[in-house]
């Protein structure tokens, strides 16, 4: 609903577009308002360009050229690079407050979050300025560029701690990926977790509606391999549980096998169907009664309701404000994403303001949503939320 | 027996030298630059074949050689060109063909080796695949066995049958017989169109309309039942089989019809004892290739099953839909790797098989009735 209004005024724009350029005076403030859809593909091209130029100097200029911040660089994990693309190519979008769409607000509607930052700067030069970077008030111009590449965990932790990078994006612990200790890894990086991967425990709108809200991991394993097949027999209505399973051999059920069941090639024999993608599980957690199922949390709603665990005698909340949620690192279906900064000797502290600013982006409820739950991954419950944003370089 | 094969073997070599010497003689005769554009040509596309098997970088160069030649004698020769290239494309279509089923069982040997089995002390490769019933691929004794899919292929194969034989048969009969001709314009082309649509339309309506109300319904935990998806694919193979039995129904000859009517039957005692009986050859060649439609289906019954390989109890039980040999392969070929893909291909040439015993078997069929009835073409 909210794309369509957007397309006839981009359709219309473009047509403006063209008149603008035989008129120029009054159609260019048409040209103006409308381009902003229409850039993305231009944009991107030229961060690629850009990148290939500024890789050369960004080596030197990483410690604060004289002219202006250096470009920003990261590269690592796959699973990362979804969250982190995303929030590079909005920054260097640097998106005006009236956009609406990538930043702001305007009559078609408001960026998530957008209540506790309401501001009339563009998008990076409001996260730059806040570690003192000169704001450039431009469109497509951010205070300086953020680039990220893509490799591997491993490869993202070895290119940020040679220093080839800013940013090292993995999936995994640096401790795992790199054989480091934690002592090493205290004293050379810098953890920051702005995101998770995880799939939590989902059930139909029927069975939430009587009551299951809770579930131990016990049950749901029993559930799974098929020792409880009715909900009666944990506390629900008297009907047959519909379980429902990933495809056999993919990421996700080899990893639920592995944090849930106890076991990699642990047996399921309770599953009732199998579905490889988030969209088939939700659609059938919609049409059918009695259903249970895990899935990424984006695809919540209504009729798929998330539910509280209880795992190893903590009970893991769906509120993001309580003491143990599902957004937990520790809720055993979870893993934390991490971006890992160097700790250099011109920055103690181990982040500096132009990763800070960056970071700063992730963390606020804009980013956590456009960034994080909207590429299909767990957003950060609050506590985490202030502990992460200790770990970044004081606002000017 | 050995004096007939000497013989044999006698004719067959007089016939291999009279071939030679006719071969000799064309070649005597035929322009000298158009033999060896035909000789460039047909050894710079086997050149292409064994550089493409070999995954050569030179496969280019060979295949512009064979294009080079074709255009030189499409130029100066071009019926002689045509009789080569036409030649060339019926052969590589052969080719090809014989590839495909190579590497479908070269790609499934590794786990038909692993799972054999001894019968009499004889090992038969892959026997373990069909004396089991569990299909736990990610598991510690991972198995796979073949037979919760061919449950549901048979179960799916004979739905659909009994939904489009009767049907189509009953269609095609009455808009080649009873139906005025108005009515035949509007419906053939219609009934032509539904074999347009295609499979995943037929899933999708599957999947959100049809499974959730069986499911209410039967009283069923969740969804997915052989029934319904038994009854989308007979609707799917439907169109092939009206218009296959159609024309087969329509090319019995207006004399046979005229003189049964003459010695005074009804129009329905004609089509019964004589229309249909000239026509069953392609009646039944009808019915088969919907068969292997429905045997075929992967897109509808994927949708709609619950891709959990298990066998269902009783073995007739069609409320419960778990797997098919072509739903297996698409819902998991993204995700298996090793022994497991390997057992996708075992899917694969079962199917092959079976579509492979299909059409030769209606080929035996169309012939015996031939000779029975005298049939019609």
């Amino acid at each position: 609903m909210t794309d369509d209004p957007e397309r006839s005024t981009d359709r219309l724009s473009r047509r403006k577009f063209v008149l603008a350029t035989c008129a120029a005076g009054a159609a260019g403030l048409a040209g103006c308002s409308g381009g902003d859809g229409g850039d993305g593909g231009s944009d991107g091209g030229s961060t690629e360009a850009e990148n290939t130029e500024a890789e050369d100097t960004n080596m030197s200029g990483s410690d604060g050229g004289s002219s202006g911040p250096a470009l920003l660089t990261g590269e690592g994990s796959s699973t990362v690079y979804p969250i982190a693309n995303k929030g590079a190519s909005y920054w260097n979008g640097n998106a005006p407050p009236s956009d609406g769409e990538y930043w702001g607000a305007n009559d078609s509607g408001s960026v998530p979050g957008w209540s506790e930052i309401e501001t009339d700067q563009n998008l990076a030069d409001y996260f730059a300025s806040q570690h003192g970077f000169e704001a450039t008030g431009e469109r497509s111009n951010p205070p300086y560029r953020a680039t990220i590449g893509l490799s591997h965990s491993g490869t993202g932790c070895e290119a940020v701690t040679d220093g080839l990078v800013d940013i090292g994006n993995s999936s995994g612990p640096i401790t795992a990926e790199l054989g480091w200790s934690e002592e090493k890894r205290d004293e050379e990086v810098v953890d920051h977790v702005l995101g998770r991967d995880g799939q939590p425990i989902v059930v139909s709108k029927d069975i939430y509606d009587a009551g299951i809200d809770q579930l131990t991991a016990e049950q749901i394993r029993g559930i799974y391999q098929d020792e409880i097949t009715n909900w009666s027999e944990i506390g629900g209505p008297d009907k047959e549980i519909f379980c429902i399973g990933r495809a056999v051999g993919s990421g996700t059920d080899t990893s639920f096998r592995l944090n849930m069941l106890g076991d990699a090639e642990a047996e399921m024999p309770g599953v009732d169907t199998r579905q490889g993608q988030n969209q088939g599980v939700a659609q059938l957690v919609r049409q059918n009664e009695g259903a249970i199922a895990y899935m990424a949390l984006a695809f919540t709603g209504e009729q798929v309701q998330p539910i509280a665990l209880e795992f190893d005698g903590t009970v893991y909340q769906t509120s993001k404000d309580a003491e143990n949620t599902i957004f937990d690192s520790s809720y055993p279906l979870n893993r934390d994403l991490h971006m890992y900064t160097q700790i250099t000797e011109d920055t103690p502290s181990g982040t500096d303001n132009r990763e800070g600013a960056f970071m700063r982006m992730f963390l606020t409820e804009f980013g956590q949503q456009v960034f994080v739950e909207d590429n299909n991954y767990i957003p950060l419950p609050t506590s985490d939320l202030e502990a992460e944003m200790e770990k970044l370089p004081d606002t000017a | 027996m050995a004096t007939n094969q000497q013989r044999d073997s006698d004719g067959w070599l007089a016939r291999l030298s009279s071939r030679f010497a006719r071969f000799a003689e064309f070649v005597q005769d035929t322009d000298n630059d158009a033999v060896v554009a035909g000789a460039v040509g047909g050894l710079s596309l086997a050149g292409a074949f064994v550089g493409f098997l070999v995954t050569s970088p030179y496969t280019s160069v060979a295949v512009l050689g064979f294009l080079a030649a074709v255009a030189y004698s499409w130029v100066r020769h071009q019926e002689l060109a045509a009789r080569g290239v036409t030649l060339a494309m019926t052969v590589s279509t052969i080719v090809i063909l014989a590839l495909i089923t190579f590497f479908i069982f070269y790609e499934a040997w590794p786990i038909l080796q692993d799972r054999s089995g001894t019968v009499l002390g004889l090992t038969i490769p892959g026997l373990e695949m069909f004396t089991t019933t569990a299909w736990t691929p990610a598991e510690g004794t991972p198995r796979y066995s073949m037979l919760p899919m061919i449950q549901g292929t048979v179960l799916v194969t004979i739905i659909a049958t009994a939904v489009a034989g009767p049907l189509g048969v009953a269609a095609a009969l009455f808009i080649s017989e009873i139906a005025p001709p108005t009515v035949r314009e509007v419906v053939k082309p219609g009934v032509e169109v539904l074999a347009g649509i295609p499979s995943i339309v037929y899933g999708f309506l599957g999947f959100t309309v049809l499974s959730p109300w069986a499911s209410d319904q039967f009283a069923l935990v969740g969804q997915g039942t052989y029934l319904f998806v038994g009854i989308v694919v007979g609707l799917m193979a439907l169109p092939t089989v009206v218009s296959v039995a159609e024309d087969a129904i329509n090319s019995v000859p207006e004399s046979m019809k005229s003189g049964s009517l003459a010695l005074g039957t009804t129009d329905w005692q004609t089509m019964t004892t004589v229309t249909i009986p000239t026509a069953f050859s392609g009646i039944s060649a009808a019915v088969l290739l919907g068969v292997g439609r429905a045997i075929g289906e992967t897109m509808a019954a994927t949708v709609m099953l619950r891709n959990t390989p298990t066998i269902a109890e009783p073995l007739y039980n069609v409320f419960y839909g778990f797997e098919t040999l072509t739903s297996l392969i698409a819902a998991n070929y993204g995700s298996s790797s090793g022994l497991q893909k390997d057992a996708l291909f075992v899917a694969g040439c079962i199917l092959f098989l079976s579509v492979l015993a299909l059409s030769v078997g209606s080929q035996l069929i169309e012939q015996r009735m031939e000779q029975k009835v005298g049939g019609v073409e």
